[in-house]
């Protein structure tokens, strides 16, 4: 396959007048005008960027109540919000950031963007079911996001019984409908991938021609599909428990509060996973493009992506070493949490064995790709002492624990949401933006995180508990510093959210390959047209066919 | 052939994002799969739960399902099984292009799941009146002093309802298809659509033949 081939036609095309005589030809985003052909295209192109809108404002919307969380806990004492507030405040940001932003994230925009590109199809196997998944969403989020406004939520994001059930005299109950509706909008995404990549591979193109993006989303589809019907039915129990007395978790009804937990877990350990694994793919993709070099082991790549998947179900008990579990269940678990370092630790080798000898291009998407590796590492290493038993005594509960997932979720969702944000934006609007200002937003984002969320590993160790907001004076300096680090961080979100918006009407004109990287989605018009394909895709006859080679093939130049 | 019995020419309309009909007809029917695998997750949990309780707790559990109506459970089995066959005639027929028997038979099959609503709606009747439903302070619990068997209840009455919801789904979907299939040339077009159908139609009446056992007959 050659390199960068631009087609003619739309993309040299100044968007702002669209070409009448392109016809069929007119790329997705000028193909029609209407609000119409926007709110109820089929078309997955647009359909991602439904999706990008809306996860965009659920992300500010997390972002400034973190904002209020920090504010708060600049003073020891806890004068700036009430108890009330306070726990308010932290609950909303963490059913926001993970339920309506983490969890969809990547798959729903750069999954439902690229997925038929890369595997050479002209849309998901069900457009239609495409569309309404989004609407299922948007109630589903809207419908939580009135509950925690209008009368608020104190139980936190994981909902925990007998708080949620029994205590707190807040809107679960709408709460919950909506992360409830949320979840059939994941099980439908993740059965529109999991169709589309069996069935709908272009001829030639067979599993281990496929890019790692795809073979990542195909392992998070599954766990779509096998946790989410878990953690609904967890969620309708809590409901019919909470609204109408069919107690399952309540111990006067009988029931067994540690049971929710199991049932919790047994999603949401996944979910992280669905969170992570979509990173990965979109890390896999960049590292080769900005080394000019084949991915490292390819099908280790393709196996760990489905081994992650698979350990990840046989780990939920780590969340539960200190509620009286069976020792042994403890230890069984602990052992299995370590297990799943194993194809992480793959994953990271693979990509520094890419970036080594390669001619590296330091752009803005391998910058936060760079940044990715760091912060998985160091989230991922503080992941196994979480994993210890005895370690986990001492720091359960307590800010290590919230320093810990920020470095996995954040470092390993948001860089990489940021960075493949960066590297197929030229393909997504058919612009390019201004590669000073995003290598700055890019430093901004690494150097903020770091600062705000590593005192917390210590914090934590020194043993200030999460989600409380008096704590003992001489914590005061590190969560000061905390505060402060996640000024820099707000400062490194908004740059993207105002140069990228710029570029859409003032950047430069996108070629079709801009990075002079591999993928069927770079031979096609920066923007695609509307169905993807001018010409019958031809598969390429290896997967990441870069200029330099792996030293394992034994054809290594430069 | 009997006499009367029209044929109609039957096939799938190619829907322009697929390559061939052969690829739609797949990508339709592993859709309705992993579509069935999330829904027999989310009853597993229910009847697992159940079942552990059963074997934690015989003696409790037992006294529980021995208020359970038996015998509305057994009937209603007979019925899904019964709309499950009348569901098969359907999807032959098809096959066959006689739209008019097929439109019969998809019927009945509706008319089999809403009776089979109607038993099931009499049973809660009747354990309304036994004070069977642990969840109502004005009808104090029979069996209040157990709770395990209240947790049985319990879960009995969310499987159950759950299950109930599905069927209500189920016929609603059948009935509008019904309508949608008794249009001429429906057969040629949307063939499949029985197909798909009959699948998850099957499926809810596995999800009972699950349930029944595991909630009604297990060491009673
Ligand atoms: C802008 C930078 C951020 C700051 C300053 C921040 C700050 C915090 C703080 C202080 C807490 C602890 C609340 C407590 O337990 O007392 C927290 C919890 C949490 N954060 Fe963040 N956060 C940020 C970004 C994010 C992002 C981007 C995500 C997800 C993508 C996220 C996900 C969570 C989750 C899931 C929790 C747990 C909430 C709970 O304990 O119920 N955070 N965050
Ligand atoms: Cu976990």
């Amino acid at each position: 396959m050659t390199s960068g081939t631009i087609t003619d036609g739309p993309a040299l095309r100044d968007p702002h007048t669209p070409d009448s005589r392109l016809g069929h030809g007119a790329d997705y985003l000028h193909a029609e005008h209407t609000l119409r052909s926007w709110f109820f295209t089929t078309d997955h192109k647009r359909i991602a960027l439904l999706y990008l809108a809306s996860i965009t404002a659920f992300f500010v919307i997390g972002a400034v109540t973190a904002g209020l969380v920090r504010l708060a806990l600049v003073v020891p004492d806890g004068q700036v919000f009430t108890n009330d507030t306070y726990n308010k405040l932290f609950t909303i940001h963490g059913v926001v950031m993970v339920w309506f932003f983490l969890i969809p994230s990547i798959p729903a925009t750069f999954g439902n963007f690229l997925i038929p590109l890369m595997i050479g199809a002209r849309d998901l196997a069900f457009p239609k079911l495409n569309l309404a998944s989004w609407y299922v969403f948007m109630t589903g989020a809207l419908f939580t996001l009135a509950s925690v406004v209008l009368g608020g939520v104190d139980t936190g994001w994981t909902f925990y019984t007998p708080l949620s059930t029994a205590f707190s005299n807040t809107w679960v109950v709408p709460a919950l409908i909506g992360v409830t509706i949320v979840g059939f909008s994941s099980i439908l995404t993740g059965l529109n991938f999991v169709v589309t990549i069996h069935t709908m591979r272009a001829p030639g193109m067979t599993w281990f021609r496929l890019p790692i993006f795809v073979w990542t989303h195909y392992a998070t589809s599954l766990i779509f599909l096998l946790a989410t019907p878990v953690i609904t039915v967890a969620l309708i129990l809590l409901i019919a428990e909470r609204a109408f007395h069919i107690g399952v978790f309540d111990p006067a009804y009988g029931g067994d509060p540690v049971l929710f937990q199991h049932l919790f877990w047994f999603y949401s350990h996944p979910a992280v996973y669905i969170m992570v694994l979509p990173g990965m793919g979109v890390i896999s993709e960049i590292v080769p493009a900005f080394a000019q070099k084949k991915l490292f082991g390819y099908k280790f790549v393709a196996y760990a992506a489905i081994g992650l998947a698979s350990v990840t179900f046989f780990v939920w008990g780590h969340h539960m070493f200190v509620n009286g579990q069976s020792d042994f269940a403890s230890v069984a678990f602990s052992v299995l949490s370590f297990a799943v370092a194993v194809p992480s630790a793959v994953k990271v080798y693979n990509w520094t064995a890419t970036i080594h000898k390669g001619s590296l291009k330091l752009d803005t998407p391998m910058l936060y790709a760079m940044g990715y590796i760091g912060l998985f590492v160091l989230g991922g290493l503080t992941g196994l002492y979480l994993a210890t038993l005895a370690i986990n005594q001492h720091v359960h509960a307590t800010y290590f624990v919230v320093a810990h997932f920020h470095y996995i979720m954040v470092g390993g969702t948001v860089l990489a949401f940021l960075g493949g944000l960066h590297f197929w934006w030229p393909k997504i609007t058919g612009r390019m933006y201004n590669e000073a200002w995003g290598r700055i937003s890019a430093f901004l984002i690494f150097i903020g995180f770091n600062v705000t969320f590593f005192p917390q590993f210590i914090l934590g160790y020194l043993g200030m508990p999460r989600r409380y907001h008096v704590y003992p004076p001489e914590f005061q300096f590190l969560n000061i510093l905390s505060s402060a680090g996640s000024t820099i961080l707000a400062v490194g979100y908004i740059f993207p959210m105002v140069y990228l918006v710029y570029s859409i009407w003032f950047g430069k004109r996108a070629p079709a390959n801009p990075w002079d990287a591999r993928g069927l989605e770079w031979t096609v018009a920066s923007p695609p047209p509307a169905h993807n394909f001018l010409t019958e895709p031809q598969a390429p006859k290896i997967p990441y066919d870069y200029p330099i080679q792996a030293r394992e093939t034994g054809r290594q130049h430069s | 052939m009997s006499a009367g019995a029209t044929e109609t020419q039957v096939g799938v309309k190619l829907v322009s994002h697929f390559a061939t009909v052969e690829q739609q007809k797949r990508a339709a029917v592993l859709g309705m799969w992993a579509w069935l695998l999330t829904e027999l997750l989310l009853f597993a949990g229910l009847f697992l739960t159940a079942l552990i309780l059963r074997l934690l707790h015989p003696e409790a559990i037992q006294e529980a399902a021995r208020h359970l109506k038996f015998w509305i459970g057994a009937v209603n089995t007979v019925v899904l099984i019964g709309s499950s066959l009348t569901m098969s005639g359907a999807i032959q027929l098809s096959r066959l292009g006689w739209q008019r028997g097929m439109v019969r038979f998809m019927l009945a099959t509706a008319a089999l799941g809403t009776l089979f609503l109607v038993l099931k709606g009499y049973e809660y009747y009747a354990d309304y009146h036994e004070h069977m439903m642990p969840f109502l302070s004005d009808r104090p619990y029979e069996l209040k002093d157990s709770p395990p068997s209240r947790l049985f209840v319990n879960l009995y009455y969310v499987a159950t309802s759950l299950h109930g919801l599905h069927l209500l789904t189920g016929i609603t979907i059948l009935l509008v298809m019904t309508w949608q299939a008794s249009r001429p040339g429906f057969l040629s077009q949307h063939q499949n659509r029985i197909e798909i159908f009959g699948l998850y139609w099957h499926f809810i009446d596995l999800i009972w033949i699950l349930a029944f056992p595991t909630l009604y007959v297990l060491n009673r």
